[in-house]
């Protein structure tokens, strides 16, 4: 009987749990065609703002690119000679050039920064841990505008601070950080790096502080010293956030605009720090050339879908490294 | 005619209402609430006035959106006027009205306007077209707001005028002349000018010379000045709608070109960009004798260097007569409230007020009638060493002539002064830089 009545029971019990879990199961009971659509309302407001703001302006540049465009007046359709002038235009080489030449100057001393910060903040002697994170993020949330104002004074050729200090060194150089293209990318690049060190450090103290105590133990039983520590434990469980960190900042890198812009609006007197998104930005609204703008979007485009593709596979190699 | 009935029945109704409750105050003609949307920059709206514009109209409220210049002349006007939704008034700076004057579609002529008698207890008559006005301003600065089909689309606020700003003591110390009508002897023409700046380079010690010490700030400022003295620029005005461009053979440009450069090779300029942090400084310390100073930059030489005070004085332009910047108000053809923003840019563009603007915060009148006012005329100030500053812009001012403005005038401007840039900067040699300068500008123009 006992048993039976187990038998009974376990067949039971699963029975009523299921027929529950289905009733829960129905938004919308009878319109079974509707459920499993429920979570499209959820992801709704956002692509409907993505179909407005996003993607429609995409197709409608890629559209313009073909027509010498005026917004205000006839525009005419020119084919594929946007593109064909801006591929024999020397300024826009001259934007990739400067792009990522102030791309590699920010990116990488800010990751040795962000990396040798987070170090530091990991310290589980540092007093005060929580208001060093908390100033970390302010440069991130001060204006872009403001930063370059502050940094334009500092950079300035006759009486900026740091050709202040350079002259009590007795170093009598006056360097214009803006007519000279390496000091002007390390202008910029400097403020980039300001915004952005205290972001990464944040990200690299977070992975940091996932990595099991375990492996720093048995590492010190071992006896490996602190650096040996870094650089055997820590760097490489540090792989996956370097790449994100680097894949984001080359995005950033491709965007800069308002640093070169408010330094000097047209890129410098021979262009030596127009950048991809300001040349594209003078073409349309200074120069009123929506269409050869338009074409300038698409070869970025084409430049950001190449990296991502090189970081792609460089990011899959990393994480079966990982695994191995 | 509406508004006049409405106002007179209004008021017998408030007089009877006033003499029924036994009262003698008169409550205000109850007129339709609207409100006028502007954008603006800088200081070209002036609160002073528009609080004195709202005592006058109760029922006016004024809605004034501020942005830079070129977002605002530049993408947020042709976003407006594609979109057909934007404001009432807009300030466009002479910079962008070779530009905007090629989309005459974009505006209100305000020849079709009339003046409503709102504002006739405020001294402006009823009835009164862009056309009535036009005597009152300037001439070739009226010029700046007609579009090319001559419809007329914007109305002058102020006129930069360009004369140069000197350091009286600085002068005294390089034993030059420190009187203004003889500092402006010193110099008839540009060369002078040049020739002026290397003496006081002479007298300079050799500490002064190493300290990066000049005579004018920037010698890339000239070829403005030198443009605006001839009569036509990067077009010439051949009967079309669009003109013909003549940059590279019109002998002005060249001219502008060579002297610049010229004082450039002199050494005569500190190589400071204008509005950077180092010519804030510089003009503190002395570091450069002379500006070429539009009248409204008086007041930023005023903000930045209050110790200068009394140190500087305004002696006349090279050649004579010049200019720099200015704005005029334009009423979009989008507006919804045309005719109360008619009604306030009558209002604050007549010429009681614009001389109103000009004693407070320096904008020179564009309204020509005031140049003979005795109140602008025995205008003094004391930041300059007491010069007689309302006189000596209207004179310069008053010998300029009108210039046919294009679509692409600032493009090639800054085309140009790239160019100039990079000669400064000892980058490339003048005639590299201007075969340069010519192939940006076939890019700008054909592309």
């Amino acid at each position: 009987m006992t048993q039976l009545q187990d038998v009974k029971g376990g067949t039971r019990a699963p029975l009523t749990p299921w027929k529950k879990k289905k009733k829960k199961e129905e938004v919308f009971p009878g319109v079974r065609s509707l459920n499993g659509r429920w979570g499209h309302l959820f992801v709704a407001p956002f692509m409907i703002m993505f179909l407005i703001f996003g993607l429609a302006p995409v197709i409608y540049s890629v559209y313009i690119s073909f027509f010498r465009w005026d917004p205000l007046g006839g525009s005419e359709f020119s084919g594929l000679r946007n593109f064909s002038l801006l591929l024999a235009d020397s300024d826009f080489w001259l934007a990739i050039r400067n792009t990522f030449s102030i791309w590699a100057l920010s990116t990488f001393p800010q990751m040795l920064m962000a990396i040798g910060l987070a170090v530091i903040l990991r310290n589980t002697r540092l007093k005060g841990k929580s208001f060093w994170r908390t100033i970390l993020l302010v440069p991130n949330i001060t204006s872009v505008i403001a930063i370059t104002i502050v940094f334009g004074q500092l950079f300035g050729r006759d009486f900026g601070i740091i050709n202040g200090i350079l002259d009590f060194f007795g170093l009598n150089r006056h360097i214009d950080f803006i007519e000279g293209v390496i000091p002007s990318h390390i202008a910029i690049a400097t403020m980039i790096t300001w915004r952005w060190v205290g972001y990464n450090t944040l990200i690299f103290l977070a992975s940091m502080l996932a990595i099991p105590d375990e492996l720093f133990e048995s590492a010190s039983v071992d006896g490996a010293t602190k650096w040996q520590q870094f650089r055997f434990v820590t760097l490489p469980q540090l792989k996956n956030t370097i790449t994100f960190v680097l894949i984001v900042g080359t995005i950033g890198g491709l965007q800069v605009f308002a640093e070169p812009q408010q330094l000097a609006a047209d890129g410098g007197s021979s262009k030596q720090f127009l950048t991809l998104t300001l040349f594209l930005y003078n073409q349309a609204f200074v120069n009123n050339k929506y269409g050869y703008a338009a074409a300038i979007g698409i070869m970025i485009t084409f430049i950001v879908l190449i990296i991502s593709t090189i970081n792609f596979f460089i990011t899959r190699k990393i994480s079966n490294d990982g695994t191995r | 005619m509406r508004t006049t009935w409405k106002t007179k029945s209004a008021a017998a109704l408030a007089a009877t209402l006033a003499i029924t409750a036994g009262v003698l105050t008169m409550p205000a003609p109850a007129a339709e609430p609207v409100t006028i949307t502007i954008w603006t920059f800088g200081d070209v709206i002036q609160r002073n006035l528009v609080a004195e514009y709202k005592a006058l109209h109760p029922e006016v409220s004024l809605s004034i959106k501020k942005s830079d210049l070129d977002p605002l002349n530049g993408t947020n006007m042709v976003t407006a006027c594609t979109s057909k939704v934007g404001p009432d008034i807009v300030a466009v700076e002479v910079s962008y009205s070779g530009y905007w004057r090629s989309y005459p579609k974009c505006f209100q002529d305000l020849r079709q306007m009339k003046t409503s008698d709102a504002n006739v207890a405020a001294g402006v008559e009823a009835g009164l077209s862009a056309t009535d006005i036009k005597k009152n301003y300037l001439g070739w600065r009226w010029e700046h707001g007609v579009a090319y089909d001559d419809s007329v689309i914007g109305i002058p606020t102020d006129v930069g005028g360009l004369e140069v700003a000197y350091r009286v003591d600085l002068f005294k110390k390089a034993g030059l002349p420190t009187d203004r009508v003889a500092v402006g002897k010193l110099w008839p023409t540009w060369d002078a000018f040049i020739a002026t700046g290397q003496k006081y380079l002479a007298k300079l010690s050799p500490a002064d010379k190493k300290a990066g010490k000049g005579f004018i700030d920037n010698a890339g400022t000239i070829y403005a000045a030198i443009m605006n003295q001839g009569t036509e620029k990067y077009y010439k005005n051949d009967g079309t709608d669009t003109g013909k461009l003549i940059y590279d053979t019109n002998p002005q440009v060249k001219k502008a070109w060579d002297t610049t450069i010229k004082a450039t090779d002199a050494g005569i300029g500190t190589r400071i960009g204008q509005y950077t942090s180092d010519w804030n400084i510089g003009m503190n310390k002395g570091t450069f004798a002379t500006i070429l100073a539009p009248a409204w930059m008086m007041d930023y030489i005023k903000a930045q260097a209050p110790d200068t005070s009394g140190k500087w004085d305004i002696a006349k332009l090279p050649v004579g007569g010049g200019n720099q910047g200015g704005t005029q108000l334009t009423i979009p053809s989008y507006a919804k409230n045309k005719q109360a923003a008619y009604d306030f840019l009558t209002w604050y563009l007549a010429p009681e007020q614009e001389l109103k603007v000009f004693k407070t915060y320096g904008l020179f009148p564009a309204a020509s009638v005031t140049y003979s006012d005795p109140a602008l005329l025995n205008f003094k100030d004391p930041f300059f060493n007491n010069a007689p500053v309302g006189q000596i812009y209207a004179s310069g001012v008053s010998q300029l002539k009108p210039i046919f403005e294009g679509k692409l005038q600032r493009a090639i401007d800054q085309a140009i002064g790239a160019g100039l840039g990079r000669v400064a900067a000892k980058k490339m040699d003048a005639k590299k830089s201007w075969a340069q300068v010519l192939t940006d500008l076939k890019k700008v123009v054909n592309n």
